[in-house]
């Protein structure tokens, strides 16, 4: 079980992480354009 | 006669409602892995079965995506293909990577070990290594044309690997520990449907990932108003 919960905590986690830091540098690359 | 619409509004109207139809899809996939059938030879880590593979799609998607945006980019010279390239070999490797993780995981836990040199999973090592190699050749020579033009004949090149990739269980004739690739009927009784929805979820993420970082390569870029030209 825990073999299968590192599994999913690994891919969620790390997409996750991926998604936010890809949305933050959308952010940051829009708002200097706008500026 | 109308300007055209900039590629960046045209990928922001995407992105929205794909990003809500990929949360949709992710709960639906966690509902159903949760429900899903317990195998009665490998027990509960069989559920892995439901983000190995749709990762091992993902992954060549994004190598594909690669190659197709390199073609694009030799025959029309246009940045946006280039940036796309870039985007899917990001994605790509992303994808790649997790499924080299989930795939030992799965391996520990019904195998005893990690790893073995096993045609497929040395091919995935290979594969890995090349477009790991393409993103390192992207960021140490930024932005030049001839850079472009190689690293399209490059991304281009690499899908050779994708079938040999795909059908050297078939090839070895019976020699490779990894299971064979997964064919209709192939999978328990209750278990079609969530593996179904497991890859649509993978592609829908996949694809918003796509769209996300291609328009991030784009604002990097300073695509003037968002043409893309």
């Amino acid at each position: 079980m825990s073999y299968l919960i590192a599994a999913y905590a690994i891919t969620l986690g790390t997409l996750g992480v991926y998604a936010w830091l890809l949305i933050r540098e959308r952010r940051r690359l829009a708002e200097r354009h706008d500026r | 006669m109308s300007r055209p619409e900039p590629a960046l509004e045209r990928l922001a109207r995407v992105r929205r409602p794909l990003g809500v139809g990929v949360a949709l899809l992710v709960a639906l996939w966690a509902w159903l892995v949760i429900q899903a059938p317990i195998d009665r030879v490998q027990g509960v880590i069989q559920k892995i079965l439901y983000v190995h593979p749709p990762l091992a799609y993902g992954a060549y998607l994004g190598f594909v995506l690669t190659a197709i945006g390199g073609a694009l980019y030799l025959w029309r010279h246009r940045e946006i293909y280039d940036q796309l390239a870039v985007a899917g070999a990001e994605v790509g490797v992303i994808f790649c990577t997790l499924m080299m993780v989930t795939g030992p995981i799965w391996a520990k836990g019904t195998w005893g070990h990690w790893w073995s040199w096993d045609a497929r999973l040395t091919l995935t090592l290979l594969l890995w290594f090349v477009y790991l190699a393409y993103l390192l050749l992207r960021s140490f020579t930024e932005g030049s044309e001839r850079t472009a033009r190689f690293a399209a004949v490059y991304g281009i090149a690499g899908t050779a690997l994708i079938p040999l990739n795909y059908f050297v269980i078939e090839l070895a004739g019976g020699r490779s520990v990894h299971p064979e690739n997964l064919q209709r009927g192939s999978l328990g009784a209750g278990m079609g449907w969530p593996f179904a929805v497991a890859n649509f979820a993978a592609f829908a993420a996949f694809v918003w990932f796509v769209v996300l970082r291609w328009e991030v390569e784009m604002r990097r870029a300073g695509a003037p108003g968002g043409t893309g030209e």
